[in-house]
């Protein structure tokens, strides 16, 4: 019993994950995560530096804020994405060189998954199935196949 | 743009699903894969963003590297380490504080969360072969700059630290302020607590354990980050 309810909160999760970049949101919303992680400046402090020092928070913030938006709002991917892509490269400018580079990198790979995302897409072909597949294609032609083919 | 680069690879992605994509190829690939249709990433899609912003990316650290763009720094809460064989600087405060740690913070020990640091503020810094460490458990990430020509420069430098070395030379020092009257950096320090101010300073061989650290512009040329066992 419990166990089929566990298969069917699977599949469900499976399936909800189907429907969008997820990881792309993910690695986003944990990348925001990361450089706010590595900031922790007390508050005082920052409101000493003023401006520049609160970009340091606003950018973080709005990359995990991107990467959750990703998630559960993904027709909208394109456009979170650019803007995911730009914050993150400003995050090197105003915190700690990006959460000392991670949180950059991750930031960018997630934004670059999320925009090359395509929903409805054909199930994955591995390569080595697609080669033993034209093998076998080239096999058959020339038993006097190519009628059936197609 | 958005909606070209999936063009090319016709190959498999037929829009409609029910516009006789060629017979063999997907029913075999159906049966492995459950034979649902799932949103997957096409690289060559995600390699349009991938490009330009690995060379936006390449372009801010190189720009950086040189000292031709200022970065920021805000790091605290575990400690760090920061060494430069020379630091001159004009504007400089000093006074003891209390910094508070995130709650619940794992660096916390049985220090309560709370540490005594000596809080040193300096206007305008440059120094000298900055090597700057902090130690990840078992890994050091280490970051060094200015070793060339260029020297690093800092405005606006904040460090709260719980020990400080180094062979100290300072010009007009006003020693035993009130840390709440301070003018040569722009920090102000709490009310009732013995501090230092100068007009310029000058620290050799200098060695910093730091728990915070900010800085408004930092231009580090010559930047290197690595992992590395030993810190600095």
């Amino acid at each position: 019993m419990s166990d089929r309810a566990r298969r069917g909160a699977r599949a469900a999760f499976r399936g909800w994950r189907a429907r969008r970049p997820f990881w792309g949101g993910l690695l986003l919303t944990l990348a925001g995560g990361e450089i706010l992680l590595t900031e922790k400046a007390s508050l005082k402090v920052v409101m000493h530096i003023g401006m520049q020092g609160l970009a340091g928070y606003l950018l973080p913030t709005v990359m995990a804020l991107l990467g959750l938006l990703i998630l559960f709002n993904p027709t909208q991917r394109l456009f979170y994405s650019l803007t995911g892509v730009l914050v993150s490269l400003g995050t090197w400018l105003t915190s700690n060189l990006g959460g000392f580079f991670l949180g950059l990198l991750l930031g960018v790979t997630g934004c670059c998954l999320a925009f090359g995302w395509l929903p409805d897409q054909e199930p994955r072909v591995s390569r080595r199935t697609r080669r033993k597949e034209e093998r076998a294609r080239a096999a058959a032609v020339p038993e006097g196949a190519e009628g059936t083919a197609a | 743009m958005a909606s070209s680069p999936d063009v090319p690879s016709v190959g498999n992605t037929p829009e409609n699903p029910g516009n006789g994509s060629p017979s063999e190829v997907p029913q075999a690939a159906a049966t492995a894969a459950g034979g649902e249709r799932r949103g997957r990433v096409r690289a060559r899609r995600a390699a349009v963003m991938a490009v330009p912003a690995t060379l936006v990316a390449a372009g801010l650290a190189v720009l950086t590297a040189q000292g031709a763009l200022g970065v920021q720094f805000a790091v605290s809460g575990m400690p760090f380490t920061v060494t430069a064989t020379e630091l001159n600087g004009t504007g400089f405060e000093q006074f003891g504080g209390l910094d508070n740690m995130a709650e619940g913070s794992p660096n916390a020990g049985d220090s309560g969360g709370q540490v005594l640091v000596v809080t040193s503020a300096i206007k305008n810094a440059t120094l000298d072969h900055l090597c700057q460490s902090v130690d990840l458990g078992g890994t050091n990430l280490l970051i060094t700059a200015g070793s060339g020509a260029t020297k690093v420069t800092a405005s606006g430098l904040t460090t709260d630290s719980t020990e400080l070395s180094g062979d100290a030379a300072f010009n007009n020092i006003e020693i035993g302020n009130d840390a709440s009257t301070l003018t040569k950096a722009g920090v102000k320090g709490p009310i009732g607590v013995f501090s230092q101010q100068a007009d310029t300073v000058h620290i050799g061989n200098l060695r910093q354990t730091n728990y915070a650290t900010t800085a408004g512009v930092f231009k580090l040329p010559g930047l290197k980050l690595r992992f590395s066992d030993s810190g600095c």
